[in-house]
This record gives structure tokens, C-alpha cells and sequence, in this order.
């Protein structure tokens, strides 16, 4: 029969091997999670309360852990300086002018040192360097602002409470609303009103909307480059000789306006009769005159005309007229 | 004139027979732990008895251990949830099995079922020896029966209860993690991230210390009532029964006793 030479020993220190094993793993979980093995360096922040901080508790950077508390010391009269260690890798994310207030990692968790904001412009934190802190809302502080915002809720529920007895006993329109079915239906039928107020106002707005689409598409063909109407705005040449144009215009008018002035002091004279041509127009007895004078004056002609030819036939002219003749054929 | 002393009585005891007998008692004690250093830092050292009650008291004691350790954790997992649930802060079980694990749980469950498997053997074998005079008999063959028997059963459960400690503690943790990640469907990596982030390297200092020390109480209160056992095997049953209950109380002692001073220090 074989036998295992030292079975029980070679048991044993796998046992206590296994042992030591287990130790070895937690001590480095642990190490690796309180950043034992981290390499570090110090800045401080000094507090007038810490709320119960204690050492080894927890330092947050934008809600990462990057540290630990190493030392809590009094400074000055009743000051508190808290010296944190910090993981060197996030050293370059820390500014100078970061802040630090203590929090808790829960409602009612540990307390924390909580580092935040900080400008990118400013330099990158160094050791022993001093952050500036701020105080932050102890459970006391929120207490008491819950102490007030229930006061206020309080009175809030005894205004609704007043509120909803005038309801009740028939008082305001509030109550008239709920309590008289007359009202309800006036509402009813002002709703009713209002609504079709409104598929008015929708009819309006889609008509506006049609006419501002026409004018898109009307200024769309403004802006197309050819049209008379975009020559006008945009062809600077043309934009010249309309003014000369213009000009041009508004001077002719003025000379119209000059004209029909002295037309206007002409028909004004030949409305009077202190001239010859306002007695023409105006004295009826000039007139009739006048009308006897021309009369006269065509039996006149008539008679020179006839006096004219006799004399065209007389011997004396006969040769100036043929003479006359001849030339005209020439 | 010769004084008359008929009529005086005899003092026999200091205080009375109880009270001198357990004052001797602590007396006694305190030698046998004095004789167990003297013999200890001694030479020869029996390197291959210390090797085989290492055996007997860590490995033959894994299981039970173990088991042990498993339950503790799943119970403690499940009696702490309701608590717990009432805050709507479940989250948190991690934490509180960890603390409570680490800091109490494994050193003191690790430590009673030392005194009721180990420290009652340990009685009860040297117990046996003794009244059947195998240690008068060692005395005469040479052997040093001290340093074979008591020496090497302290040593041994003094080295032994540390390791069985951290198998309790991570046997116990695991236990925790299967009965949350049941309920709370937490993972692994969340659960023993939330665990470790409990505990601090003072805990698994005092854990460790805290072992020790009761390691060595076990050791000391097994083997000194056995090597003194009388009255036959009625003896024998007594060394047992004594090592159990007074092993028992001593690690309750020692228990208040480390958290007071880890609590000071902490």
C-alpha cells in the first residue's frame, strides 16, 4: 500500500495559505478603495464647523471620490483645519480657487468634504494649498426652513379653508358658478361665443396666412432679377432717369402751374370790360355791333371780289395776270 | 499562665472554601500561562504535533465553520432587511452585513464553535489522558508532556482561529451576497464595492486581534481543565463542559473588553 508522505502538512498550508490569501485580496479591495496605495498630496480648508466630519471620511470632486480627510486639527479660536489628502492624478482637475464645504453621502450618511467648482483659467491646486470654503445647510438650517414652509402651508390651507366655507354658504361668483345652474349656462353659452370668436380668429389667421404667402410670392418675384419692378429697385441707371424723369416732371409742372396762372388772369381780364377783347366777350351791344360790322364786311368782300374780277378782265391788269399764270406753269 | 486555645477556631481558609478555591483557581491559571510562554520560546520545538493540531483544529473545522458562516450572513441579511425597509434604505444592507460581519460576526461565531468543537475536545482529551495517567506516564518515558500536549494544542488554535476568522468572514459575506442579489438583484461588484466601503483597515486589525486573543482563551481553558481533570471520567466530562462554558464566557469579556479600546482608538 502507497502512503502520501506529509499529506497533513501539505494540507495545512494550503489551508492557511487559502487564509492568508483571503486577507492579502481584502487588504488590497480595502487598500484600493480608501487609496492606501495611492500616491497623494495635502491641501487644507478650514472650517468654522465640520458637523461631525471625522477622519478617513470620504473627499468628493464633482461627485467622485479622490480623497480622504488625513487630519483634523483646531486652528486659531475655534476654527477647524482639515487637512485632505488628495489622489496626485486629479491634482491638474483641482483650480486654485476651488471651493469646500462639508456634505453627507446620503440623507443621513457620513459626513463629507465636498470640493467644486473652480475657473479652468486658474492654475492647477498645489500642496498645503488652502481652498476657500463655504458653509453649508446643516440638518438644523433645513429644519428650520421646513419649520417655516410648513407655517406657510399652514396658512395657505386656512385661507383655502375660508375660501371653500364662502363656497359653501352661496358667497362670490365662485359659488354662484357651482351652486346656480343660470350662471353656469350664461358661462356655457359665453364659452360658445368665445369659441366661435376663435374659428373666426382661425378663418382670419388662414386668409392672413394666404395673403401673406401671395406676398411672398409677390416679393419672391420682386426679387427675381429681370422683372420691371426689381430693375426699378436694383438698376441704379434707371433709378437715375426716373429721377431726371421726375425732375423734369416737377419743373413742367411748374411752368403748367405758371401757364394756367396766366391763363387763369387772362380768363380773368376777358371776364371784365375794361379791355377790348371783355367788351367782345361781355358787351352784348359791342357784340351786336360787331355782328352788323362783319355782316357789312362780307357784302363788302363780296362786292370786292366781284369788283376784283372786273378787274382782272380790264385791259390795263390784263397782262400782270397772264404774266402771273405763266410763272405758276414754269 | 498558658493560654487556653481549645476554644478558638481554626482558620482553614483565607476567605472560604469556594472563594479560596477560585482565587486559586485564577491563580493556577495565570501559572499555566506563564509555564505555557516558559515552554513556548523553549526548545525543542514540536514542530509536527503543532502541524497536526493545526489540522485537527483549522481544517477538519473548515466546514462546520463554513456552514456555519454561510448561515450567519444569509440570517443576519434577512433579519436586518426590515429594518432596513422601512427607510426605503435597502441599499445599504451591504454596509451593515460588512460592518457587522467584519467587526463582530466572524471573529465571535468563529470563536464559539472553536469552544464547543475545539476547546471541549481539547478538555476532554487531556481530561482522559490525565486520569488515565498517560501524562504521569509521558513525565517518566521524558517527554516534556506540557510542551507535546499544551504547548502545541495552544499554538496551533492561537494560529489557526485567525485564518478560520477571515474563511468565516468571506463565507459569511458571500451568504449575504447570494440572499441580496436574490432580493435586491445587486451585483456583485456593487455589493462588495458598498461592503468594503464600510470598513476600515481597524476593523480587520481588530478582527484579526480579536481572534487571536480568543483563539488563545479557547486553548488555555481546554487544555488547563483537562491537564488538572480528577475524579475519573467523571472528571473528564467535567474538563469538557468547564472548558466549553468558561471559554465561552471569556470570549464574551474579551469581546466587550477589545471593542472598548478599538473604540477609543477608532
Amino acid at each position: 500500500m502507497i502512503t502520501i508522505k506529509n499529506k497533513r502538512p501539505v494540507i495545512v498550508g494550503i489551508f492557511i495559505l487559502l487564509g492568508i490569501a483571503i486577507l492579502v485580496v481584502t487588504i488590497f479591495t480595502l487598500g484600493g478603495q480608501k487609496k492606501t496605495f495611492v500616491k497623494s498630496f495635502t491641501i487644507h480648508a478650514i472650517f468654522n464647523d465640520v458637523a461631525g466630519l471625522n477622519k478617513g471620511g470620504n473627499v468628493w470632486f464633482s461627485g467622485v471620490k479622490v480623497g480622504t480627510v488625513k487630519d483634523i486639527q483646531f486652528f486659531g479660536n475655534s476654527q477647524v483645519d482639515v487637512t485632505l489628502s488628495i489622489e496626485k492624478s486629479v491634482q491638474s482637475h483641482i483650480r486654485k480657487n476651488a471651493r469646500a464645504k462639508i456634505g453627507s453621502d446620503g440623507l443621513i450618511g457620513n459626513r463629507i468634504v465636498i470640493i467644486y467648482d473652480g475657473d479652468s483659467t486658474m492654475l492647477p491646486v498645489e500642496t498645503d494649498d488652502l481652498l476657500q470654503v463655504e458653509k453649508s445647510s446643516s440638518m438644523d438650517d433645513m429644519l428650520a426652513i421646513l419649520q417655516s414652509s410648513s407655517k406657510n402651508l399652514f396658512e395657505i390651507t386656512s385661507d383655502f379653508k375660508s375660501i371653500s366655507k364662502k363656497i359653501n354658504s352661496g358667497q362670490g361668483l365662485v359659488s354662484a358658478l357651482i351652486n346656480d345652474p343660470s350662471m353656469a349656462n350664461k358661462l356655457n353659452n359665453t364659452l360658445d361665443k368665445l369659441q366661435a370668436t376663435v374659428s373666426n380668429f382661425k378663418t382670419v389667421s388662414v386668409t392672413g396666412k394666404n395673403v401673406l404667402s401671395d406676398l411672398k410670392n409677390v416679393s419672391g418675384k420682386l426679387n427675381e432679377p429681370g422683372n420691371s419692378i426689381n430693375d426699378l429697385v436694383s438698376d441704379t441707371i434707371m433709378y437715375r432717369e426716373i429721377k431726371t424723369t421726375l425732375e423734369q416732371l416737377e419743373k413742367s409742372a411748374d411752368a403748367v402751374a405758371a401757364l394756367t396762372s396766366n391763363l387763369n388772369a387772362a380768363s380773368e381780364k376777358l371776364n371784365k370790360a375794361d379791355n377790348a377783347a371783355g367788351v367782345i366777350l361781355n358787351d352784348t351791344a359791342t357784340a351786336a355791333s360787331i355782328k352788323v360790322i362783319i355782316k357789312n364786311l362780307e357784302t363788302s368782300s363780296k362786292k370786292l371780289d366781284e369788283d376784283l374780277r372786273a378787274l382782272q378782265d380790264n385791259f390795263l391788269f390784263r397782262g400782270y395776270f397772264k404774266k402771273q399764270e405763266k410763272a405758276k406753269k414754269q | 499562665m498558658e493560654p487556653h486555645i481549645e476554644n478558638i477556631p481554626i482558620r482553614r481558609y483565607v476567605l472560604s472554601k469556594k472563594a479560596d478555591e477560585f482565587f486559586t483557581g485564577i491563580y493556577n491559571v495565570y501559572q499555566f500561562i506563564i509555564l505555557f510562554f516558559k515552554e513556548a520560546f523553549l526548545s525543542p520545538f514540536e514542530w509536527k504535533e503543532i502541524i497536526n493540531q493545526c489540522y485537527y483544529v483549522g481544517v477538519r473545522s473548515l466546514s462546520l465553520i463554513s456552514l456555519t458562516g454561510f448561515i450567519t450572513g444569509v440570517v443576519f441579511t434577512k433579519q436586518s432587511r426590515p429594518s432596513l425597509a422601512e427607510f426605503g434604505a435597502t441599499s445599504w444592507l451591504p454596509s451593515l452585513i460588512s460592518i457587522a460581519v467584519i467587526r463582530a460576526l466572524a471573529p465571535l461565531v468563529t470563536a464559539l464553535i472553536a469552544a464547543g468543537k475545539i476547546g471541549s475536545n481539547m478538555g476532554a482529551e487531556l481530561g482522559s489522558m490525565k486520569v488515565t495517567e498517560q501524562i504521569d506516564a509521558m513525565e517518566v518515558s521524558g517527554t516534556n508532556p506540557f510542551k507535546y500536549l499544551v504547548v502545541t494544542r495552544v499554538i496551533a488554535i492561537t494560529l489557526m482561529l485567525p485564518i478560520l476568522v477571515f474563511y468565516t468572514g468571506l463565507i459569511g459575506m458571500l451568504g449575504a451576497y447570494l440572499n441580496i442579489h436574490q432580493n435586491e438583484h445587486t451585483s456583485f461588484v456593487a455589493f462588495f464595492h458598498s461592503a468594503f466601503n464600510s470598513i476600515s483597515f481597524l476593523d480587520i486589525n481588530s478582527s484579526i486581534i480579536k481572534a487571536i486573543c480568543y483563539g488563545f482563551t479557547v486553548g488555555i481553558a481546554g487544555c488547563y481543565q483537562g491537564y488538572y481533570a480528577k475524579n475519573g471520567t467523571r472528571g473528564v466530562g467535567m474538563a469538557a463542559n468547564s472548558a466549553v462554558v468558561i471559554s465561552m464566557f471569556m470570549i464574551f469579556v474579551e469581546e466587550m473588553v477589545i471593542v472598548q479600546v478599538i473604540n477609543a482608538i477608532r
